[in-house]
């Protein structure tokens, strides 16, 4: 997801940001689900702002305002023509910088691969490994998520962000299940009274210090 | 006596290696070698930009350990770093003088010799330069042809070879039949060049013309800079450690902006030209102990001289000097009487204009006349008397709004909200002095009943979000002054000024010294404190530079007369034993600004 990521933005918009992301997976007992993804980078506007308006950062192009625009609205229409894709919605905030995505899937795997093709298409110079398609398992009985390769290898690469910029930012990842978790494999995950949803909170920087920390799997009841 | 040996001493020097500075030079940097710069290491002096040229020639295990004086340079001569463009190429070089051949081409032993066309001249070329050695003189000199005279050349050829955009996309092919596709194929000569291919071969073809039509003018037709000249002859009997000469008539990049008069109203072009004619800038930089100065002379044509001296007919603005700290990082400022200058231009230009026979530039001239007749000028140049000030108040935390995501607890359902962040921006105050206070007031009080942006806050204003749609801005109008500024101590606490933390009496009293140009800045400071994220590559590359530097930088400008205008730069640094270092970082600074 985070080539999606850099595919909208460009490396360097992302460089040296407050970013926030919600990562919000619903799932039904036959693997059919909601997946919304949310990119905040509004506490970083200036910031991100005066990087728009450079031609390029840090050697790398620097995408236009209409660039990003066309680039989620082709993201948009290349992943509703997937296999088990559909009701894709789009929503990008230019003030804040704040790009909403919601997709409705049928099975995970038409999600990841999905997702997946719809990077390749739109850069074909894209190197997305096979691992990085599969960042959710699920089995009915066990809801797996990882971090994905790209966002472990991404954030241990930059150096731009300074500490406190990245301990202001987070990751939070959220996921609803059809039945009540019986357990968890992170400590770290706060489940909600009904206990049929999970929520893990990472700041970036100690998500730089260890990628692991996001990693979990949900066993339902049985 | 004893002078008039010196100047002897000095002139016999002036007649060396820079007699070999060809007359396409624009740009001339020139060293005088002192003891201080053959201390310095050849691998120290490569790492400067005026160096990259020749950086290949240097740039190997040959030059461990070693100092220029090893290199065999003759320091009894001076080392000048040269810079010329036309409209269709570019050449940079040195000049220097050699004492020891064979110690030289050990440090340039890339270079073999080649046959010469020049009675008495040796020449030694490598992959990228050419070294011409004419007894004891050396010139390693570089001519290549400009990128867009090169692409413009290479585009006329290939379109008119019938050939499709060299960017044409290869997805067309999709709309071809395979065996099309084949037949064009096998329709290509396998000996035509591609776009690049032709490219390359046209460079080298127009490094081989204009390197000859170079050398031909130097030493068939014995025209050098130095011949040509006599501004830089002048310059180059000067004692100062390093000289420095632009001629401003030649400047391409000046005469760019000129092009569409060149082009369709010529006549008026070479009226305009006249007035650039002479327009040259030469600098000395003298070394002190612990300080460099460098003193920069613009010379002009009498008409623009004539604008000048009107323009800079102005003190320093006193208002101004309450509103500048005196521990800020830098600041500038820029005092002209802009009225006097404008009666003056009107009186010079309005001539030339009238001889123009196009019927767009006599409408703009009837404009210009009727403006001058109707508009009221008094309270035209009492709302901008021509003095302004900009500070740089270094990184401050600005108040900005953020969305952040609020969760319920039982749902882990999320929302937004807008709340209070605060982001790191660079604080700039920009100001000029006002006898019509009421003509800025009178724009803002129209702009808050345009947009709820603009806000009326007891005597001063905020124009919200006014910074990429984040930061405010805040606009005071108060003691003869209208500023503008992002920050929020000032707009607040000090629309006064800053009291007794304002400059001292004895910085007022210099600045008033100063004229037209006054400016202060503590050069690491401003480069830790200057997001350097935020510019561009070049511009970063020199803030880079200053971030190492320990040491303010002082400009005041000088005299003005009819024919021209002076201005002084004085660099204090701290460690007087680097000064040969200095002096290399400071015109490193020039090179990267002029070029």
């Amino acid at each position: 997801m985070n080539k999606f990521l850099i595919l909208l933005f460009g490396t360097s918009l992302l460089l040296g940001s407050c970013i926030e992301i919600i990562d919000d997976l619903s799932i039904n007992m036959d693997g059919s689900g909601v997946f919304k993804y949310t990119i905040n980078l509004s506490s970083s506007k200036i910031k991100v702002n005066s990087i728009l308006a450079l031609d390029s950062f840090n050697g790398k192009k620097v995408p236009k305002i209409e660039e990003i625009e066309t680039k989620i609205g082709e993201f948009k229409l290349l992943l509703e023509k997937e296999k088990g894709i559909n009701s894709v919605q789009t929503e990008f905030n230019k003030v804040d910088f704040i790009v909403k995505i919601s997709v409705n899937f049928s099975r995970i795997d038409d999600l990841q691969t999905g997702i997946k093709s719809v990077i390749v298409q739109l850069d074909p110079s894209s190197n997305i490994h096979q691992e990085e398609s599969t960042w959710i398992g699920w089995d009915a009985k066990t809801l797996q998520r990882i971090v994905p390769k790209i966002i472990e290898e991404r954030i241990k690469a930059d150096t731009q962000t300074d500490d406190e910029l990245l301990k202001m930012g987070s990751y939070t990842c959220i996921s609803r299940l059809p039945k009540s978790i019986q357990h968890s494999s992170n400590p770290q995950c706060k489940l909600n009274p009904a206990k049929t949803a999970a929520m893990l909170r990472v700041n970036t920087f100690d998500m730089k210090l260890n990628p692991g920390l996001l990693e979990h799997s949900l066993t339902l009841s049985p | 006596m004893l002078f008039l040996s010196i100047g002897f001493y000095l002139i016999v020097r002036g007649q060396g290696a820079e007699k070999l500075i060809p007359p396409q030079a624009v740009t001339v940097f020139s060293i005088n070698n002192t003891d201080l710069l053959q201390k310095v290491s050849i691998d120290e002096w490569i790492t400067y930009d005026f160096m990259e040229e020749i950086h290949q020639e240097l740039f190997d295990k040959s030059t461990d350990n070693k100092t220029v004086k090893d290199a065999g340079l003759d320091f009894d001569k001076r080392l000048s770093l040269f810079y010329g463009k036309t409209s269709s190429y570019e050449l940079t070089g040195f000049t220097f003088g050699i004492k020891d051949q064979s110690a030289l081409f050990k440090v340039f032993d890339d270079f073999e010799e080649v046959p010469s066309n020049f009675p008495g001249v040796n020449v030694y070329q490598s992959l990228f330069n050419n070294l011409l050695i004419n007894q004891n003189n050396g010139l390693l000199i570089r001519v290549e042809p400009t990128e867009s005279f090169l692409n413009q050349q290479t585009d006329s050829l290939w379109y008119d070879r019938g050939n499709l955009s060299p960017f044409y996309s290869m997805d067309e092919d999709e709309y071809m039949e395979e065996e099309e596709l084949e037949l064009e194929d096998a329709q290509k000569s396998l000996l035509e060049k591609n776009y690049f291919e032709l490219r390359d071969s046209l460079q080298f073809e127009f490094q081989k013309k204009y390197y000859a039509e170079v050398l031909n003018s130097l030493l068939v037709q014995k025209k050098s800079l130095y011949s040509n000249d006599s501004t830089f002859r002048e310059l180059l009997t000067h004692a100062s450690a390093g000289v420095f000469y632009l001629d401003n008539s030649r400047n391409i990049d000046r005469s760019k902006n000129l092009w569409y008069l060149k082009t369709v109203l010529p006549s008026l072009y070479l009226d305009v030209q006249e007035l650039y004619e002479g327009n040259i800038i030469t600098g000395d930089l003298i070394l002190k102990e612990s300080a460099i100065q460098f003193d920069l002379k613009a010379a002009y044509s009498e008409p623009l001289g004539s604008i000048y001296s009107e323009m800079n007919r102005a003190k320093f603005d006193k208002n101004i000097a309450p509103f500048i700290r005196a521990n800020q990082p830098a600041y500038f400022s820029y005092t002209i009487n802009l009225q006097s200058a404008y009666e003056k231009a009107f009186e010079v230009l309005v001539p030339i204009l009238s001889k123009a026979k196009d019927p767009e530039i006599s409408f703009n001239l009837l404009m210009l006349k009727l403006g001058n007749a109707l508009v009221n000028k008094e309270a035209l140049f009492d709302a901008y008397k021509g003095s302004l000030f900009v500070t740089f108040n270094g990184i401050q935390k600005v108040k900005t709004r953020k969305i952040t995501f609020f969760y319920d607890e039982q749902t882990f359902e999320y929302g937004e909200r807008e709340t209070e962040a605060e982001e790191d921006m660079p604080i700039f105050t920009l100001g000029f002095s006002t006898r019509r206070q009421d003509i800025p007031e009178m724009i803002l009080e129209h702009l808050s009943q345009v947009t709820s942006k603009f806000e009326k806050k007891s005597d001063y204003w905020i124009y919200q979000k006014a910074i990429f749609d984040a930061a405010p801005v805040f606009l005071i109008n108060a003691k003869g002054m209208f500023l503008l500024t992002n920050d929020q101590d000032l707009a607040e606490n000090h629309r006064e000024g800053y009291g007794t933390e304002a400059l001292s009496k004895r910085t007022i009293a210099n600045l008033k010294k100063s004229g037209t140009i006054a400016g202060y800045a503590n050069l690491q400071e401003v480069a830790l404190k200057f997001p350097s994220d935020f510019l561009e590559p070049s511009q970063r590359q020199l803030m880079e530079f200053l971030r190492n530097k320990t040491g303010s930088i002082t400009i005041k400008s000088g005299k003005t007369t009819l024919s021209s205008t002076s201005l002084h730069v004085n660099y204090l640094y701290n460690d007087a034993e680097k000064s040969g270092k200095h002096f290399l970082d400071l015109l490193n600074t020039l090179y990267l600004l002029t070029k």
